[in-house]
């Protein structure tokens, strides 16, 4: 070893030209003495020495080129072996500061663990393409009204994206709850009746049987299905023989034809099983029922504006063939992907954001601690530039440190990520695409040390360039107090404390106006008193209940008998519950104008037995509930919400007013006209947070002919009761199996827990920004308190000199907390600034408050400053007991 | 059989024998190139002559491969010149070499000089 360092000292600093050319003259010269001695003269002798190594300049290139080669093999040993010294170096002085390294690398791993398993979740639910062949080419087509969009009605389906060249295949879904009632449990599951080239569309064969056929997806066909492999193995024991056998669906046999793969199941919300909607004609000249959803495959060399084009030119035609139905009508499409995960991007990128925030705090702390390190090791760093070290040496050996630091603590953060996901997909709200797939893999380890890394260069470049820079010959005359560089230093550290606040004042600023709203919602009065009411749905098989008459009786059956059960103060009917999924609306056009869509008032309908607005206490505002009396064959009327009688009848009195809706009269042309018989108060049926929007009722023995088509024979009914919900609801599925064996009564849930699911989302998205911001919090007080207890250690003696010149304690508590001050205020400022622009980001999340609340930002701002002044005062104290004899000793 | 040769090209030596006799002849102590070549030229009584245009290309990949390493010195004559000592590396390669040759020379001296 000692011969090879001594070689690299002397040797390998020449260049290898010179290397070889002396070499050789060399050997020439010793040749040529050689055969003067045999008697030759000088002359020749050379020349012969010469000539003995044949083409000395091609051997001479020769050596050249395996000398260059040897060199660069030298130089990346040399290097990897320094990396191996700088690496060992640092472990060893991370074991030696165990304190240090323990406060850094739990800072750290809490950091770098948190943005790793938030940005799993984003990894999982955004990133992830779908797994289909193409997924790019996969889009959604929606239908454009009054800027919203919507669903799709079947004529317009058929007559107006079918026909689309630029679709490679094209399909219509109608997702529904099914009755599977065969051997075992009754069970409702979600499935979807679909166009038979659902499956083209998502390129996807099956594992077992076949997929729909263009045969299957006829009336009177479509008796078939096709199984997800979720409801395969789950119900079906994953047996291959169920391909070919019947199930019983809503009452009908259907013929099971083909099991999906586990792929297929792409999300744990999706659907479970598929049968042909099978179109009727009369079914595919309906052009203003919009319930459909549509997906199709591009044409490879098609683009999505293209197909977009073309839509809109089909839009076109049927406005002007079908204005009535159809007014206003565009269509509008977006990737499957975008259609999946909806408004999750903004709130998984938001949330990513303030997380990394907290790394930045936490990287902040890093550098201050490092920076403060650095001071005390700069006696050390200046040996070692004296004994030959250089300055780039001195800085990657820094920098190696802060890698290795950082590397460590992304491994433990790792872990911590590990936990954190698991923890993130037991709390969030459910219905969160994909969630539940966040997972560790390469993608996101890759991230992890990419973040760490990142983390590396930002607290170590700092300290790093300044040890560089550093004078040793200040250095060691200073007694490695670093002295000369204090202000320089100071300043640095206080920028660091500046940002880290501004960081936690933003985060703060979020959390709180999310906060705010939270407490916003739940003063909100949703129109109906949740408490004490009990929900549960039932669904009548079609293959049984095709009478309209026997529906009816069947619900008025259900209710009688739950009001029957003893604790049950009220019951009701309703097709539509506040929060409930789905959900039917209709264009209402009064009396007095055309008889045109165009002139319709998009209402949510709601078909209910008496006493429904007792039950839910909603108030019923001017005239009367629907009653007994209102029977088939009677006078029609309807119980409109008051923000329908503001927008159909403003300033009037509604009672009394006619109106028309849901399907025309007899004839099938002439406006079926119902008398309004009451108003009552607007429900916030979306959420608390959701404004409300016109309502109408419809009594329950006057639901128009097609109406249990559209709310596919469900209904909710409702009890206010005095039982427990966990007491009920035996009572409540023993009344279900009496009025339709078999079927499964579902949904059942407190009204109050509806409201809860409701605001879930919102629930849980202030609940994380409030311990991010906790967290940054914390982080940067005790980024304050370390940069200011190190100002008071690196001044106790300038503290005695003061002292005892005469100085009060009050006299340097002051001057302890003014050193603070300027960087808290600078960081509160600075703070403000970046909320008044940022907070815009979550404005969809607010209820009741601006982005900009002077009252949120006010209180974090005070907040802040007062966490500033404590964290500076414990030292400030400390700086105040100083005993100046004792101070001016030390040294 | 020896590997003599008035020709330039190298391969005139038998594939790895050079190298062989290098290492040996460091294996005595560290030499510069013409003290390699004289020493062997010498001990065989000049019945190997040490091309130049051979040798020097083999120090230098010698060297590379860590079999052998140089040091500027001063030579017997006051001059500066390049020695080479023997590694560890190369010991063990002499080693192998030297049986592979004994396996070789015992093989072809089987056919050429029959008992």
């Amino acid at each position: 070893m000692r011969f090879g360092e001594r070689l690299r000292s002397g040797l390998w600093k020449q260049r290898v030209e010179d290397e070889v050319d002396s070499e050789f003259e060399f050997h020439v010269e010793m040749r040529t003495r050689e055969y003067v001695a045999q008697g030759m003269s000088a002359g020749d002798a050379r020349e012969r020495a010469i000539r003995r190594f044949g083409d000395i300049n091609r051997v001479n290139h020769t050596c050249r080129d395996i000398g260059r080669l040897r060199d660069r093999d030298v130089r990346r040993t040399e290097y990897f072996s320094e990396i191996v010294q700088d690496v060992t170096f640092a472990v060893r002085q991370m074991i030696k500061n165990p304190a240090f390294t323990a406060v850094a690398v739990i800072t750290l791993a809490l950091g770098i663990g948190a943005t790793t398993a938030i940005f799993s979740a984003v990894k999982a639910v955004v990133l992830q393409p779908l797994p289909f062949p193409d997924p790019d080419r996969l889009l959604a087509v929606y239908e454009e009204y009054q800027g919203g969009r919507g669903n799709v009605s079947a004529g317009n389906y058929v007559d107006g994206i079918e026909p689309v060249q630029k679709f490679e295949s094209i399909t219509a879904v109608q997702y529904s709850s099914f009755n599977i009632s065969d051997a075992g449990q009754p069970e409702r599951v979600v499935g979807a009746r679909t166009t038979w080239g659902f499956f083209q569309v998502f390129s996807i064969a099956p594992v077992l049987g076949r997929v729909f056929t263009r045969d299957d997806d006829q009336p009177g066909r479509e008796q078939v299905v096709v199984l997800s492999h979720r409801l395969w193995t789950r119900r079906f024991g994953s047996d291959s023989a169920v391909v070919g056998k019947e199930i019983t669906l809503n009452g009908r046999p259907h013929e099971v034809v083909g099991v999906m793969p586990a792929t297929f199941d792409f999300t744990a919300q999706t659907e479970e099983l598929w049968v042909p909607i099978a179109f009727t004609p009369e079914r595919k000249t309906q052009h203003d029922e919009h319930y459909l959803q549509v997906y199709g495959r591009l044409k490879p060399d098609a683009t999505t504006a293209e197909a977009i084009a073309e839509l809109q030119i089909n839009a076109n035609h049927l406005r002007q063939t079908y204005p009535n139905d159809n007014p206003e009508l565009g269509f509008a499409a977006v990737t499957a992907l975008e259609e999946l995960v909806g408004d999750y991007p903004r709130r998984l990128y938001t949330l990513l954001g303030a997380v990394g925030f907290v790394l930045l705090i936490a990287c902040g702390n890093i550098a201050n601690l490092l920076l403060a390190r650095g001071a005390a090791r700069s006696t050390e760093l200046a040996i070692r530039t004296s004994l030959g070290a250089g300055r780039g040496r001195i800085a990657r050996q820094l920098l190696t440190e802060s890698v290795v630091l950082s590397i460590v603590s992304a491994a433990a953060g790792v872990v911590l990520a590990g936990w954190g996901i698991k923890a993130l997909v037991a709390a969030a709200p459910e219905g969160v695409p994909r969630l539940e797939q966040t997972a560790i893999d390469g993608g996101v380890l890759a991230f992890a040390v990419v973040v760490a890394l990142g983390c590396a260069l930002l607290f170590g470049l700092a300290p790093a360039i300044r040890a560089a820079r550093s004078d040793v010959q200040a250095m060691l005359k200073e007694g490695g107090r670093g002295g000369s560089l204090g202000g320089v230093r100071d300043r640095l550290r206080s920028t660091l404390i500046a940002a880290e606040l501004a960081l936690a004042l933003l985060l703060l600023v979020g959390a709180g106006l999310l906060i705010r709203s939270s407490l916003a919602l739940q003063r909100v009065n949703a129109g109906f008193d949740p408490s004490g009411v009990m929900s549960a749905r039932l669904a009548l098989p079609a293959a049984e209940f095709t009478d309209h008459d026997r529906i009816a009786l069947a619900f008025t059956q259900l209710a009688e008998r739950v009001k029957a059960i003893p604790g049950t103060e009220q019951t009701a009917l309703t097709t539509q519950i506040p929060m409930g999924p789905g959900g039917n609306s209709n264009g209402l056009i009064r009396e007095g104008v055309a008889f045109d869509q165009r002139n319709g008032i998009q209402s949510r309908l709601r078909i209910v037995s008496p006493g429904y607005f007792s039950t839910m206490r909603i108030p019923i505002i001017k005239g009367r509930d629907v009653s007994e009396a209102d029977r088939r064959g009677g006078l029609k009327v309807m119980i409109v919400s008051q923000s329908l009688a503001e927008a159909a009848f403003p300033g009037q009195d509604p009672i009394g007013k006619r109106i028309a809706c849901c399907e025309p009269a007899a004839d099938g042309k002439s406006p079926d006209y119902k008398t309004i018989v009451g108003m009552v108060g607007d429900v916030r049926w979306r959420g608390p947070g959701i404004a409300a929007t016109p309502e109408f009722y419809l009594p329950l023995a006057q639901a128009p002919r097609g109406s249990w088509e559209w709310v596919q024979r469900t209904m909710y009914v409702v009890v206010r009761t005095s039982l427990t919900p966990e007491a009920m609801s035996n009572p409540l599925r023993m009344a279900a199996a009496d009025v339709a064996p078999g079927v499964p009564l579902f949904g059942l849930m407190t009204m109050e827990q509806r409201v809860m699911n409701s605001l879930a989302t919102a629930k849980f998205n202030t609940l994380l920004l409030t311990l991010l911001s906790a967290i940054g919090l914390v982080l940067s007080a005790v980024g304050i308190y370390g940069v200011i207890a190190y100002f008071v250690t690196r001044r106790t003696q300038e503290i005695g000199v003061r002292m005892a010149l005469g100085a009060t304690r009050l006299d340097v508590v002051r001057l302890v907390i003014g050193q603070a001050a300027k960087p808290v205020a600078l960081g509160i400022v600075a703070g403000m600034i970046a909320s008044a622009f940022l907070t815009r980001i979550l404005s969809s999340q607010l209820f009741g408050v601006t982005p900009g609340d002077p009252v949120t930002f006010a209180i974090v701002a005070t907040t802040l400053a007062a966490v500033g002044l404590l964290a500076s005062l414990v030292p400030a104290t400390r700086a105040a007991t100083v005993n100046p004899t004792r101070a001016l000793h030390t040294n | 059989m020896a590997p003599t040769s008035s020709k330039p090209d190298p391969s005139g030596m038998l594939h790895g024998t050079l190298d062989a006799l290098v290492l040996k002849t460091l294996s005595w102590g560290s030499r510069h190139g013409y003290g390699i070549a004289k020493w062997i030229e010498d001990a065989t009584d000049e019945a190997v002559i040490v091309e130049e245009g051979s040798l020097y290309p083999a120090l230098y990949r010698m060297e590379r491969r860590g079999w052998i390493e140089a040091e500027w010195g001063i030579s017997e004559l006051g001059r500066k010149a390049k020695f080479y000592r023997i590694t560890a590396k190369g010991r063990r390669q002499l080693a192998s070499e030297t049986q592979e040759w004994a396996k070789f020379a015992s093989a072809v001296s089987k056919i050429l000089l029959p008992a």
